[in-house]
């Protein structure tokens, strides 16, 4: 058989037609996607003027019959799919819906099952309430999709208060057309084209067919991307237009039904807050400026997304132009058995453990969080700001205005050293006492050695999340078995958690309770290893005992010990469920470790990006030690 | 006799005391928490105060023996209490877990002992790497793949995904050492008599390996039986809670039913401490074995 690898020509051929491809087709699927998302947003742009503008109509109405009256004149006036309904506390002031007919007719209470248009007014008022106490911004109107028509709510004010909600149902107008592929396709066969005619006459030199084809691919990209770009600015402008032609409509409508002579038709056009977008100004003209500056972002975004998938086609050309995929291809042929064991494992865990973990820290690098996940990360991105907000802080203790010091417990730097602290102090008492414990126990001739042995394993078989529990019931202020106890010895009761000495010492109890057995096994097991005769020969040459365990057992413990304690520290450094489970971080946070802290920002404060920040920060502690121990491991084991 | 010495040195009676005073401390909150279990109610007090109590009185608070035996926390928490379903979501999660994810541990694990192909040390070491990713870290993504992006949030097959393939790593470690050790003159012998890969993987080197896949296959179940926090992240529904994030929610917040979470506890745990208890000599060799290669 003989393979020889294909030439040059063929192979930059190839690689450009896939980086074409890529580039091209993909660029087409996104911008069709992004420009079906644009003409949702407009969709919904305009129901939420209508239902301003019927919001703004139904609040003039002196009373309830002069709602009805506008309700249903209104109604005339728009294409025949609209719905209204008119809702003040539990009562259904109007509505033109077809079910609210005969019995059902407006006015009426609401019934037990239209709750959730109770609630809804509800929220909306509560919505309108906060922001103007300036808090964080929630939303004052709330539209849902149904099929194309959208239902918008908006909240009913009569002098600067909120009574009511008046929900509109938007029939779906008629969708624009979409663009063809014919732009992609042409430009695919005319760069494929030009490179078969250059590399039938050009000499098939590399370097020149590199050029070529790299020359090609770019002219292509540039030109499907200017094109692209120009038609999604046309579609863009159509759609601000058609808004405008909204507004117009409704201001017109309002006038004649009110006899009013002046509408500010551009205030109807918001956002989900109702702060006017101020792309309508109150002529009904549209604000060249911010029109300009609405289409230019969303060429921007449509042009990153695009030079993203132009950086990859390039990558494909020129590794399939150079040959890589051509081995690439060659080694996964030749070895296919041993890929194909371990596909599926490698599939899986790229997925759910290496691609979590690389997702996690471009998180790190943005402002996500629970009101914004629904954004692209690229729309998120703040750079390093987390990293500094975090380590930049060094405001651990001030001085309060009384002489007394106040400690930050959610600085980094508190959180982190108590991490120190609680790791330092477990690992000795791991040691210790389950060394000490194994010596006990390897004592010869001892009675009832295998039974002390599985009482003492007990509380490293129990699951850990219910020794977290049983501990967090003992130490509890009034019925907790520890406070008894110390009333039996005439001290008063204590409330562990409300200091955070105390209350790391409930969690010091807990874990020193669950982590010496794996201690005291691991020694145990070298200890037995140990052959009797040096101690023999040692005690022949006159050595004390103490000068047996420094000469004898501590050296041959070194082996299992070592690995057993790098072990122990990255666990209790990340022993999640003690702290979680017992002190859940009581009082006011200060017995938080690093890693119950970077769960509480990501799921109780739902800061996602600051949350992963701060455990990319732990990842680098960690890697760090885990370096500086092998280094001084292996240093150690040189000597 | 080598000991003979020291045992002359120390009295066996006070190592004896020193080991039984351990043993208190070590047993007492297992007796604690039987004691709440049986006792009938859903108080943490092992008795009732009076009002101005005595030593002795409060000496009785703290006998880990009930002032009455009843088997009403066990009973109600399987019967009145949703405790009995969660324990079948947890099995069902931790068994489909542990076949999941053992089964492609198997295969990769044999590839990564049998094979050489590029790309073979630059996957141990990943798999290694991997086991150094902070819980909360992963958790974040996690949470946006399996809940938001594939909608498998109180789901049994979404915890069965996350936890098959995060114990792929351990498992494959695991597995390659035994199968290193497996020697190559059976499968030789085997190649000569014209068996592929495949057959010899399949009936020569799976029933060599048995013992190694029962052990990786126990830890990866009682990893999955007591997993709390993915388990407390994923699961919104409280009828898909798994049995640890239902016990937390007996005790946890504004609950206060320490009956049913010590009957439940001891439901749960009696299983994994036998379980546990017959293993532990692997479980050592194994972690120190896989800290010490890396």
């Amino acid at each position: 058989m003989n393979e020889r690898p294909p030439a040059s020509r063929t192979r930059f051929g190839v690689g450009l037609l896939l980086g074409l491809v890529v580039a091209l087709g993909g660029g087409w699927a996104l911008l069709r996607g992004a420009r079906a998302q644009l003409e949702d947003d407009w969709i919904t742009r305009r129901a939420i003027v209508a239902a301003n503008a019927l919001g703004a109509l139904v609040g003039q109405a002196p009373d309830d019959a002069a709602v009805r009256k506008a309700v249903t004149a209104w109604q005339e006036t728009h294409p025949p799919g609209t719905r209204v309904r008119v809702i003040r506390g539990t009562t259904l002031e109007a509505s033109t819906e077809p079910a609210d007919t005969g019995e059902k007719a407006a006015p009426r209470r609401l019934a037990r099952e239209e709750k959730p248009l109770y609630d809804q007014a509800q929220r909306l008022r509560a919505g309108v309430d906060t922001n103007r106490e300036g808090g964080a911004p929630k939303p004052e109107l709330e539209v849902e999709r149904e099929g194309g028509a959208r239902r918008v709510a908006v909240p009913l004010e009569a002098d600067g208060k909120v009574t009511g909600m008046v929900h509109v149902l938007v029939p779906a107008d008629a969708s624009t057309g979409r663009r063809s592929p014919l732009q992609a396709v042409l430009l695919l066969f005319g760069a494929m084209l030009l490179y078969v005619l250059g590399a039938w006459l050009l000499p098939p030199r590399a370097a020149l067919l590199a050029v070529a084809s790299t020359a090609l691919f770019c002219l292509a990209a540039a030109f499907f991307v200017g094109g692209e770009l120009r038609a999604l600015g046309l579609a863009e402008r159509d759609g601000q237009r058609a808004l405008a032609g909204t507004v117009a409509a409704e201001v017109d409508r309002t006038r004649t039904l009110t006899g009013a002579a002046t509408l500010d038709g551009g205030a109807w056009d918001t956002d989900l807050t109702r702060k006017p977008r101020g792309l309508i100004t109150g002529a009904g003209a549209i604000d060249r400026e911010k029109g300009e500056a609405e289409a230019q972002e969303i060429r921007r975004r449509a042009l990153r997304s695009l030079m993203a998938l132009g950086a990859l086609g390039f990558v494909l050309l020129v590794v399939v132009g150079f040959g890589g995929a051509n081995r690439v291809g060659r080694a996964l042929v030749s070895n296919r058995q041993a890929y194909a064991y371990i596909a599926p494992a490698i599939i899986g865990t790229t997925l759910l453990v290496f691609f979590p973990f690389f997702y996690g820290i471009a998180l790190s690098f943005t402002d996500s969080n629970i009101y914004n996940t629904n954004l692209p990360l690229s729309e998120l991105w703040v750079g390093l700001r987390n990293y500094g907000t975090i380590l930049g802080d060094f405001g651990v203790v001030r001085r309060a205005a009384d002489g007394h010091w106040v400690f930050n417990y959610l600085n980094f730097y508190w959180t982190f050293l108590f991490t120190v602290i609680w790791t330092i102090t477990n690992v000795v008492w791991g040691v210790s006492f389950g060394l000490l414990l194994a010596l006990v126990l390897n004592t010869k001739g001892l009675a009832l050695r295998p039974i002390y042995r599985v009482l003492l394993i007990l509380p490293w078989a129990m699951p850990n999340y219910i020794t977290a529990l049983i501990w967090k019931g003992m130490f509890h202020r009034q019925f907790g078995v520890v406070n008894q106890v110390l009333a039996i010895f005439g001290f008063e009761p204590l409330s562990w958690f409300d200091r955070p000495f105390t209350s790391f010492l409930t969690a010091l109890a807990t874990n020193g309770w669950l982590s010496f057995p794996f201690m005291m096994v691991v020694s145990l097991g070298a200890l037995q290893s140990i052959p009797a005769d040096l101690y023999e020969a040692a005690r022949v040459d006159g050595a004390s005992r103490w000068q047996q365990f420094r000469a004898i057992t501590l050296p041959s413990l070194k082996p299992a010990l070592v690995p057993a304690v790098i072990l122990s520290v990255v666990w209790t450094f990340n022993m999640f469920n003690i702290i979680y489970l017992v002190t859940a971080g009581e009082p006011g946070g200060s017995t938080e470790i690093l890693i119950t802290q970077a769960y509480k920002y990501a799921f109780q404060r739902y800061q996602y990006g600051y949350a992963a920040a701060y455990a990319t920060i732990i990842f680098a502690i960690l890697l760090v030690y885990g370096t500086i121990q092998n280094r001084v491991t292996r240093a150690t084991e040189a000597l | 006799m080598a000991g003979s010495h020291r045992e002359e040195r120390t009295p066996h009676w006070i190592l004896h005391a020193f080991l039984v005073a351990t043993v208190i401390y070590t047993v007492y909150p297992v007796l604690w928490v039987i004691t709440i279990a049986l006792s009938g109610k859903q108080s943490l007090a092992i008795a009732d105060l009076p009002a101005d109590p005595t030593k002795l009185d409060r000496a009785r608070a703290v006998l880990p023996w009930p002032t009455r035996f009843a088997f009403s926390n066990f009973i109600s928490v399987m019967t009145d209490q949703p405790f009995a379903r969660w324990m079948l979501n947890s099995a069902i999660v931790a068994i489909g877990a542990t076949i999941v994810g053992v089964a492609l541990s198997c295969t990769a694990a044999y590839a990564f002992s049998r094979f050489k192909f590029p790309g073979r040390r630059f996957g141990m070491m990943s798999f290694l790497v991997s086991q150094m990713f902070p819980g909360t870290l992963t958790l974040i993504p996690l949470y946006i793949i399996i809940v938001q992006w594939l909608g498998l949030g109180s789901t049994l097959s979404g915890l069965v995904i996350v936890y098959a393939t995060t114990s792929i790593p351990f498992s494959v470690w695991m597995l390659k050492g035994y199968f290193d050790t497996i020697p190559k003159e059976l499968e030789e012998a085997a190649v000569m008599e014209g068996a592929g890969p495949g057959k010899i993987f399949w009936s020569i080197v799976l029933p060599l390996a048995k013992p190694a896949i029962a052990i990786t296959a126990l830890f990866s179940f009682m990893t999955g039986w007591n997993e709390f926090i993915q388990a407390a992240t994923f699961m919104d529904k409280e009828d898909m809670y798994t049995a640890p994030v239902g016990l937390r929610f007996f005790v946890g917040g504004f609950q206060q039913q320490w009956g049913y979470f010590a009957a439940g506890s001891i439901i749960v745990s009696i299983p994994v401490v036998l379980l546990f208890l017959y293993l532990q000599k692997y479980l050592v060799s194994g972690l120190t074995a896989g800290s010490v290669k890396g």
